[in-house]
């Protein structure tokens, strides 16, 4: 399991802002061998430092990573896979050279990085690349070097800071599909994402920060029973008056009209003054989007 | 193969297949046999072309043995003048007592036809002459001429080679630096893994260079004959060239290293790097000056004070003879030198390499923790 816990950090200020920038303030959360994890929050809310930290690229000013119980170190993290948000390639390097290059520095030997790397080149659909400088592939080709650079040494644990931006939906759904498949190798996954729909779709569960607090976490269902859902009731010509001093919201259209109340409230009595009323055309029970809840948690 | 070795290997690798390598190394090699040929070219003409009427040719070769003669015979006096005014001869002696030429006689032809005639007559009457013996009571100065030249070439050399490698690997580091590719590489290796592949690397390029530049310049030396003139100790020369590139090298190259470790965008690595080259700049107009005054005081003193020492010291050793001790001194402090910068250097690159975006103080970086 990888831990991380009360994390801190300030950047120093420059001469306009003395006090300097409060990035994390005590952030914390864990993630489970086979778990997807979906960071989510605001621009600025941390979660670029938080994995920068996590990395060791970046010191914490206090607070702790833990890898399978004991605290992570540079031995640790050289067996963990790392997309950085500003992507980072040799512009002149070939994409296999490359691939196979830092495959070699993570400790894998000639041929097993070389094995290493044909495969992600096919599983990642770069294959009529290989040969090519990094400076002449698209953006959508970069990331997937740069995700291949991430995988190539088997990583343990793979931490992606925005992995799908900028990418197309048939390259998300490569990058999603060998991302799934490590995962269900026992592999934890963590990524950073604005791409709500993703990472409802794609992830176990979700962590969103703001301010550089976990504001809420979870398994996207759990968030969602935490939520709880709106009832939607849709009446035909109904009665005048019908839904007074009844709570949530009524609003009119074209001949009917649409109540949304909070689904904990006493549904039954609410439906048998709808059926009294008119002609009931929906009568349910909504669920809230991730990006519902991302704006409910972050407000 | 460790971190090291891999990144030293990745350096070497992708800049030998460019073609600014490649043109590089084979104009600086033209450069230097040209050089090696130049003395031959301007020398002035140590060659003779001489005529006889009803005479014996004089052995004029046993007096000068590196200038050439060539003998033409004429049937009378009268066809001589002719091919005398026409260019063809320089000078033509008729019947062993009478020199013709076109206007006066060149210095040197002169002296040597009459010291030759007189020679032969006088051995032809049994009297023998034992040459005047040379002995110098200053130093040897036969090869100064020599001496100076390959001094010159040197301290070109090395120079260019030292500017141009340390530029590369304060570019190198801002280009891993500004393109974050050190995040990703410092999750896998150590920063002094990455620093010291890439010195080690470039180095390697640079030795490479400098060998070749080497051994061009002392094969056309031999091609053109200007190897005859080279003093005894050529290998030592050569050999305590490259120990002396390897110890600025390392000097310098830890210093750009460092100096660009500040700085995120490729466009400011001229500008963070500016006081190295002007240290590399005053190295070399003082290396240059001592291959005039090779045993003044400035060049003297400077040859052992690092890190001019590592020009320095090299162009005195080939301008002239230099005691051993200051040879071992200059040496000792050099080497000294470069272990405090790189101790320095490496510390400098750790802390400031993953400190993207503005250009970071170096006072910080020292101050910190
Ligand atoms: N090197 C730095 N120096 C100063 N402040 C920084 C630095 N890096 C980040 N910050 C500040 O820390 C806060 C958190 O930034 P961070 O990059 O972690 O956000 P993020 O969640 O990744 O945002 P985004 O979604 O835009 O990538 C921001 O307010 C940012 O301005
Ligand atoms: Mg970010």
């Amino acid at each position: 399991m990888l831990e991380i816990s009360e994390l801190r950090k300030r950047f120093a200020g420059g001469p306009g802002a003395p006090e300097g920038k409060l990035a994390l303030d005590g952030i914390g959360f864990a993630v489970r061998p086979g778990e997807m994890f979906g960071f989510v929050g605001a621009n600025g809310a941390g979660k670029t430092t938080t994995m920068r930290i996590v990395m060791g690229v970046l010191q914490a000013d206090s607070g702790s990573v833990s890898w399978q119980g004991r605290p992570l170190t540079y031995e640790g993290r050289r067996r963990f896979g790392y997309m950085p948000e500003e992507r980072g390639l040799y512009q002149k390097m070939r994409v296999a050279e490359q691939i196979e290059y830092f495959g070699r520095l993570h400790g894998l030997s000639g041929a097993r990085a070389a094995q290493a790397t044909s495969e992600l080149i096919e599983r990642l659909g770069l294959g009529e690349r290989r040969g090519d400088a990094v400076e002449g592939l698209s953006l959508g080709n970069q990331q997937r070097v740069q995700l291949a650079v991430a995988l190539v040494h088997d990583p343990e644990v793979l931490i992606l800071d925005e992995p799908f931006s900028g990418l197309d939906p048939l390259a998300v759904d490569t990058l999603a599909t060998a991302l799934q498949e490590r995962c269900r190798g026992g592999v934890p996954v963590i990524f950073s994402s604005h791409q709500l729909d993703l990472v409802e779709r794609l992830c176990d569960s979700v962590g969103i920060v703001s301010s550089g607090r976990m504001v809420a976490s979870g398994t996207v269902a759990g968030l969602r029973a935490a939520e709880g859902g709106t009832l939607r009731v849709v009446v035909r010509d109904p009665s005048p008056g019908w839904a007074d001093g009844l709570p949530g919201e009524l609003t009119a259209e074209d001949g009917r009209q649409v109540l949304l109340v909070d689904a904990a409230g006493d549904d039954q009595e609410i439906l048998r003054r709808a059926m009294k009323a008119g002609h009931v055309e929906h009568f349910g029970v909504e669920q809230p989007t991730l990006t519902e809840i991302f704006k409910e948690a972050v407000a | 193969m460790n971190a090291l070795a891999l990144v030293a290997r990745r350096e070497i690798s992708t800049r030998i297949r460019t073609k600014a390598f490649i043109v590089s190394l084979l104009v600086t090699a033209l450069l230097v046999g040209a050089a090696a040929f130049a003395p031959k070219l301007m020398g002035g003409p140590d060659s003779y072309t001489l005529g006889t009427v009803n005479s014996q040719r004089l052995p004029l070769e046993a007096a000068a043995p590196e200038t050439e003669f060539t003998w033409k015979a004429f049937p009378d006096e009268g066809t001589a003048r002719k091919a005398l005014l026409d260019g063809d001869v320089d000078a033509v002696l008729v019947g062993g007592a009478k020199v013709l030429t076109d206007g006066e006689i060149d210095q040197e032809l002169g002296v040597l036809l009459q010291s030759t005639n007189r020679e032969i007559k006088l051995g032809a009457s049994g009297v023998r002459i034992e040459p005047l013996r040379v002995e110098s009571v200053g130093a040897d100065t036969r090869y100064q001429a020599a001496r100076t030249g390959i001094a010159v070439v040197l301290v070109l050399v090395l120079f260019m080679l030292l500017i141009s490698q340390a530029t590369m690997v304060g570019m190198g580091v801002v280009e891993e630096k500004g393109s974050r590719i050190v995040e990703i590489l410092l999750t896998s290796i150590r920063p002094w893994q990455l620093l010291g592949g890439k010195i080690l690397g470039l180095g390697a390029l640079g030795l490479v260079n400098l060998v070749a530049i080497l051994a061009v310049g002392v094969a056309a030396s031999a091609g053109s004959g200007v190897a005859t003139d080279f003093p005894p100790g050529m290998p030592g020369i050569v050999a305590g060239v490259v120990v002396w590139f390897v110890l600025g090298y390392a000097f310098f190259a830890t210093l750009a290293a460092a100096l660009a470790s500040l700085v995120s965008r490729q466009e400011e690595v001229g500008n963070v790097m500016s006081p190295l080259t002007m240290l590399i700049m005053i190295t070399y107009f003082v290396a240059f000056y001592a291959t005039s005054e090779p045993t003044g005081t400035l060049a003297t003193v400077m040859s052992m004070i690092p890190p001019f020492s590592s020009m320095v010291m090299p162009v005195r050793m080939a301008a002239a003879e230099v005691p051993l001790w200051q040879v071992g001194l200059a040496f000792a402090l050099m080497a000294a030198a470069v272990v405090a910068v790189l101790s320095l250097g490496a510390k400098v690159y750790e802390r400031a390499v993953l400190r993207t975006g503005a250009r970071v103080r170096l006072g910080d970086v020292l101050r910190a923790k």
